[in-house]
């Protein structure tokens, strides 16, 4: 995969993120009229999983995906590999999936 | 034979943004809030699985938060920050890089020079960033310190 | 200011303090040349042309890049200036640091003109038709002088040794936007590569320390877009610039004669 293709992922991924994540902040928020604790609390933040859970499975996804290329892009200029690139790439990938799927079985056993 | 070693560099250096631009000074910042953002998604990722787990490991894993004392709202204010900055810088970066915006066009240099990669409009967006976030960080700060005393 | 401290890098890493006075005009450059007639004859350092033009005297002066010849001793603002060698590059002796790494990557985005037909363009009787509009894409890149401040400067290059480097890829790009250029997809695959035009993260201070103007951010950023253009929209793929096409047998004869030769007032022939 040529990395223009990696890179378009990382920019698409931002813009979507941006939005979800502004929306998982305001729920958390004074906004909502509940205080800290309140957000916080198991009813409320499985209220929330199940009532919003298209939005937070993008958000685990764009999350991921974005976070887990940068810290490619950050391994591949610090460690800059020769001959082992491939492998840093699965490393990457081995650690995205498991991400998602710890997230995914978050979302499935709560909803 | 092993590489001879390149003077001043490495990942210091390649932060160490002093006497540079304000765009350099931005690219270490988003480069360190990348990074915290990176820890906190993976923590944050193993703290939401015990919501599957019941809402007995969920109260421990709160007790446990709560143990940190002072440090669970900061570690969480200096979060916050760090997403207002890259979500905002992040936004300036990609109509740098994929719209070409805010570069300028192909110009026939003058003395004295002035890139305009660099120019005006480059700088609003920047400083205008820097102060939507300090001012967002700021109300931030006020809601999840307030229980500290600190605010 | 009289006096004036130069803090130079030696070979060995430390810091040789060189004590001058100051005369309005200065530069770094002359500064050195100073200590090395006056004060020590073992002071390394490169220099040719002293106008900033050829981009030999590229050190580090107080942390930033910068031509030496360029730099005005009274712009600094101090007493104690800070000599260096280049970030990001080995160093030979004292300020002279290794540049054929750089060069091997200029070389490696094949700064020339690349066509089809060779044998058009070395031996083409007629020049090719490019427009001034579209000269004026791409000449501001070809102000180069290859000083490699912007190499020194480059954050990624500092981490990355395998970066092509901002000048680099603005020479790939100056060839790209070049209407006579046919050579896009001998440049594709370093441009698109790991470390490549993607690694560049706008920090700018390429274009910060750039001596001429180049502006390679924006050049980079350029590239960028044509790298998504063609790789991932297939768009813009076109045939080079044309020769000239030679004037029509008959234009001579039908057209009037051209004027005498008039050498105007003033000139040789009419004193």
């Amino acid at each position: 995969m040529k990395e223009s293709w990696s890179m378009v992922v990382t920019y698409f991924s931002d813009v979507v993120l941006v939005f979800v994540l502004t929306f998982h902040l305001l729920l958390q928020s004074p906004l909502t009229g509940k205080a800290l604790d309140e957000t916080l609390s198991f009813a409320n933040a499985t209220g929330n999983l199940v009532y919003y859970k298209i939005v937070f499975g993008l958000l685990l996804l764009t999350a991921v995906v974005h976070g887990l290329n940068g810290v490619r892009v950050i391994a591949l200029e610090w460690l800059h590999p020769k001959t082992m690139g491939w492998l840093l790439n699965l490393t990457v990938v081995a650690l995205m999936a498991f991400f998602l799927s710890l997230g995914t079985y978050t979302l499935i056993v709560v909803g | 034979m092993k590489e001879a070693r390149r003077y001043k560099s490495g990942l210091i250096p390649s932060l160490n943004p002093l006497g540079f631009n304000v765009e350099r000074w931005s690219y270490t910042l988003h480069r360190a809030t990348g990074v915290i953002l990176i820890g906190y998604l993976a923590a944050h990722i193993f703290e939401t699985f015990q919501l599957g787990a019941g809402s007995a490991a969920w109260a421990n894993t709160m007790a446990a938060l709560h143990s940190l004392g002072p440090f669970e709202m900061v570690g969480l204010w200096v979060v916050a920050g760090s997403a207002l900055y890259h979500g905002a810088n992040g936004i300036r970066l990609i109509l740098n890089e994929m719209f070409g915006k805010l570069m300028g066009k192909p110009i026939l240099p003058v003395y004295p020079y002035s890139p305009t990669s660099l120019g005006r409009n480059q700088r609003v967006a920047v400083w205008t960033i820097t102060g939507t976030v300090l001012a967002l960080w700021v109300w931030a700060g006020f809601y999840l310190l307030a229980g500290l005393g600190i605010v | 200011m009289d006096k004036l401290t130069l803090k130079v890098t030696r070979t060995d890493g430390g810091h040789v303090s060189y004590g001058l006075r100051y005369r309005k005009g200065m530069t770094v450059l002359d500064a050195l040349t100073e200590i090395r007639e006056k004060l020590d004859s073992t002071l390394g350092y490169r220099h040719s042309c002293r106008m900033g033009i050829c981009g030999s005297c590229g050190m580090t002066i107080d942390g930033i890049p910068r031509l030496a010849c360029q730099t005005q001793i009274s712009s600094l603002n101090k007493d104690t200036i800070s000599v260096e060698p280049l970030h990001n590059m080995t160093v030979v002796k004292d300020l002279v640091v290794d540049i054929s790494a750089f060069f091997r990557l200029h070389a490696s985005m094949k700064p020339y003109l690349i066509r089809k037909d060779i044998e058009e363009r070395d031996h083409s009787e007629r020049e090719y038709r490019v427009l001034p509009e579209e000269v004026s894409k791409f000449l501001q890149f070809d102000y180069c002088i290859m000083c490699s401040l912007c190499y020194a400067a480059c954050p990624t290059a500092a981490l990355d040794p395998m970066y092509t480097g901002p000048q680099a890829i603005t020479q790939a790009y100056r060839y790209i936007a070049d209407p006579r250029d046919e050579g896009w997809k001998q440049r594709i695959d370093l441009l698109d590569s790991s470390h490549g035009v993607w690694r560049c993260h706008a920090a700018g201070a390429c274009s910060f320390v750039c001596p001429k103007d180049v502006d390679p951010a924006k050049a980079i950023q350029m590239a960028r877009m044509e790298v998504l253009k063609r790789q991932l929209l297939r768009r813009g793929g076109r045939a080079g610039a044309q020769l000239v096409p030679p004037p029509s047998p008959g234009a001579a004869k039908q057209g009037a004669k051209p004027p005498p030769f008039d050498m105007g007032q003033g000139s040789v022939k009419n004193q």
